[in-house]
């Protein structure tokens, strides 16, 4: 541990500096001294106003190519977190109470901050925060999902001044998460899981331990880092549940210190849960059940809001009967209205259809679970309305008005297929003989 | 905003091109000033599965649910045709794979999918041309891409339709 002691040190020269970047302590395992390089360059990007920090994060960048590997630094960059918080995170909260929001919402708006992002491999649109989350702040969660067994002391002690930095990390993290796990690569796992532990945290812990800091004073600059970490947290999910074993316990690191790992994908086992294969198998599958639905949810116009798998289900399954029918009815109107389609004509449709926009007008007014009748006529009765006084040479007299008397028996009886095509027989036959 | 020229092998046109040839077949065969009733409802239903048809063999990647409506359909051809031989194959074949895919929804179901709406996948199931073989993960996806080309279906039909009726 001479390097944590040297971080040690170095810390408390630069007390500005480590509120920022919490991670510097992040050397007990050799393995480690990467992901602190990483993390301390990364956030010394974002201190630009804290120049002590320059000279200690001089580690390099080149690590970050290998966070993707080192899931397992994530683990002991938390036990140096810990140990770090217990030394100095009282003092520096008393001391840099106010300036540690300043820095916050200063490297949110650093430009460097975004530019950040993209760099880092294996990550997706959310990698940043999820990397400097887990290192800024000294979490259970982390501590829990390290391998160093030390770490497990030190995380009753950090719980008390761990809440402050979280709060801020952890909120806007947590804020953001709105999109939920997209299964992305199992490789950040872990990492995902960390910050999102953090907001669960704040607000089980904050409540029960005030620390020194306000948190509130804190939050209020978080709005700032949400807008734009808004692009890099997307995927945090289900962390409350999660974040509440975190809370309550504080042990069991061993529980989810061994990795096991699959065949295929490297599956990590998160803290508090079990960690044979079959529950692995499982929550991949559940995970990658739920990552469908967010693509099935963007697809079916209007349910954003809706949560729950089982609602979800039921607007996807009246989706596609509306969908369904819609082509039903539209070919059968096919069926009445079409005239004869040479191949030149044949020609210029096609290219007007694939040229065109706005045909999905009437899909899009389609709400979740309405009638698909009900957007339809107001589409379909101009048309039809207007070919009855229309002058269309291709269309004899008597059977457009018979077929849009057709249709528009059709329209009003709602639409539904068996319905249609009953009405569409004896009403037929009644206006023929009326006719 | 929208492209000049649109990529020429997207699903939309493949499906444009083929829709069109083959109503243009069907109003030949059926000129629509002599249409009764009866005619009419046979050319909607031609309609329909040209439109079915068109759609399922639109589809570039061999996804299942194309696979099982090209399977339907080609089923349905045969049987039109009468042939005797080919309908006991097909049946015959039908079963075999009905009960295949029945004993998978077993295994599935017990193997834990229990994430609790069985009656809503089940339906989902019954409305995915060739759901019934699906566990739930691949089920959501083959949604996803049935719910992508039912809507490029829909549109390509409706500008049909309105360039027929002003």
């Amino acid at each position: 541990m001479a390097t944590g002691d040297n971080d040690d040190v170095g810390f408390k020269d630069r007390h500005e500096s480590l509120m920022n970047c919490p991670s510097s302590q992040i050397n007990t395992n050799p393995v480690s001294d990467k992901v602190n390089g990483m993390a301390m360059s990364s956030i010394s990007m974002y201190n630009k106003p804290s120049n002590a920090s320059d000279s200690f994060f001089g580690s390099g960048w080149d690590p970050i190519v290998s966070l993707s590997q080192s899931e397992s630094l994530v683990g002991s960059s938390m036990v140096s977190h810990s140990e770090f918080a217990n030394s100095h995170y009282p003092l520096l909260m008393e001391n840099q109470g106010i300036s540690s929001t300043s820095h916050f919402s200063q490297y949110q708006s650093d430009p460097s901050f975004v530019e950040l992002v993209p760099k880092l491999p294996g990550f997706g649109s959310g990698n940043l925060s999820e990397m400097v989350g887990p290192f800024s702040l000294p979490q259970c969660g982390q501590i829990a999902n390290s391998k160093c067994p030390q770490n497990y002391a030190l995380n009753t002690e950090v719980g008390n001044e761990r809440t402050c930095t979280n709060s801020t990390q952890s909120r806007d993290e947590h804020q953001l998460s709105d999109e939920g796990v997209v299964g992305a690569s199992p490789n950040g796992k872990r990492r995902k899981r960390v910050p999102e532990s953090n907001s669960p945290l704040r607000s089980y812990q904050n409540a029960d331990e005030e620390p020194q800091k306000d948190p509130s004073g804190e939050s209020s600059d978080v709005p700032k880092e949400q807008d734009e970490k808004k692009q890099k947290t997307e995927q945090i999910t289900g962390v409350n549940s999660r974040g509440k074993q975190v809370a309550k316990q504080a042990k069991d690191s061993s529980q989810t210190g061994e990795a096991p790992k699959e065949n295929y994908i490297h599956v990590r086992a998160r803290r508090g849960q079990a960690t044979n294969s079959h529950s692995l198998a499982e929550r991949v599958r559940r995970e990658k059940i739920s990552e469908r639905m967010r693509l099935l949810q963007e697809l079916v116009p209007g349910c954003n809001k809706i949560t729950g798998k089982a609602v979800m289900l039921d607007e996807i399954i009246n989706y596609v009967q509306s969908l369904q029918q819609q082509v039903e009815f539209l070919s059968m109107k096919l069926a009445t209205v079409n005239p004869e389609l040479n191949i030149d004509l044949e020609r210029v449709l096609s290219k007007d259809i694939l040229h065109s926009r706005g045909g999905s007008a009437g899909i899009l007014g389609f709400g979740p679970g309405l009638n698909s009748s009900h957007p339809f006529p107001p589409g379909i009765f101009p048309g039809t309305i207007s070919g009855v006084p229309s002058t269309n040479p291709q269309f004899p007299p008597l059977p457009q008005t018979v077929l849009d008397n057709e249709l528009q028996s059709l329209l009003q009886m709602g639409f539904d297929s068996n319905s249609a095509m009953d009405s569409l027989g004896p009403n037929a036959g009644r206006l023929k003989s009326e006719l | 905003m929208s492209p000049h020229h649109p990529n020429p092998s997207s699903l939309k046109s493949r499906f444009t091109t083929r829709f069109l040839r083959a109503l243009t077949k069907i109003n030949a065969q059926n000129p629509i000033s002599s249409s009764s009733p009866r005619e009419i409802l046979q050319r909607f239903r031609r309609i329909k599965v040209a439109a079915d048809k068109s759609m399922a063999y639109s589809v570039r990647s061999r996804r299942t649910w194309s696979r099982a409506m090209r399977w339907k359909l080609r089923s349905r051809s045969w049987r039109q045709a009468s042939s005797v031989r080919r309908l006991k194959i097909t049946t015959s074949c039908h079963q075999a794979i009905m009960k295949k895919t029945a004993h998978e929804r077993e295994n599935k179901t017990t193997t834990g999918e229990g994430v609790g709406f069985g009656v809503q996948t089940d339906e989902l199931r019954e409305l995915v041309p060739g759901g019934e073989a699906m566990d739930l993960c691949n089920l959501l996806d083959e949604t996803a891409h049935y719910i992508k080309c039912l809507t490029t279906q829909v549109q390509v039909m409706r500008k049909i339709v309105d360039f027929y009726s002003p």
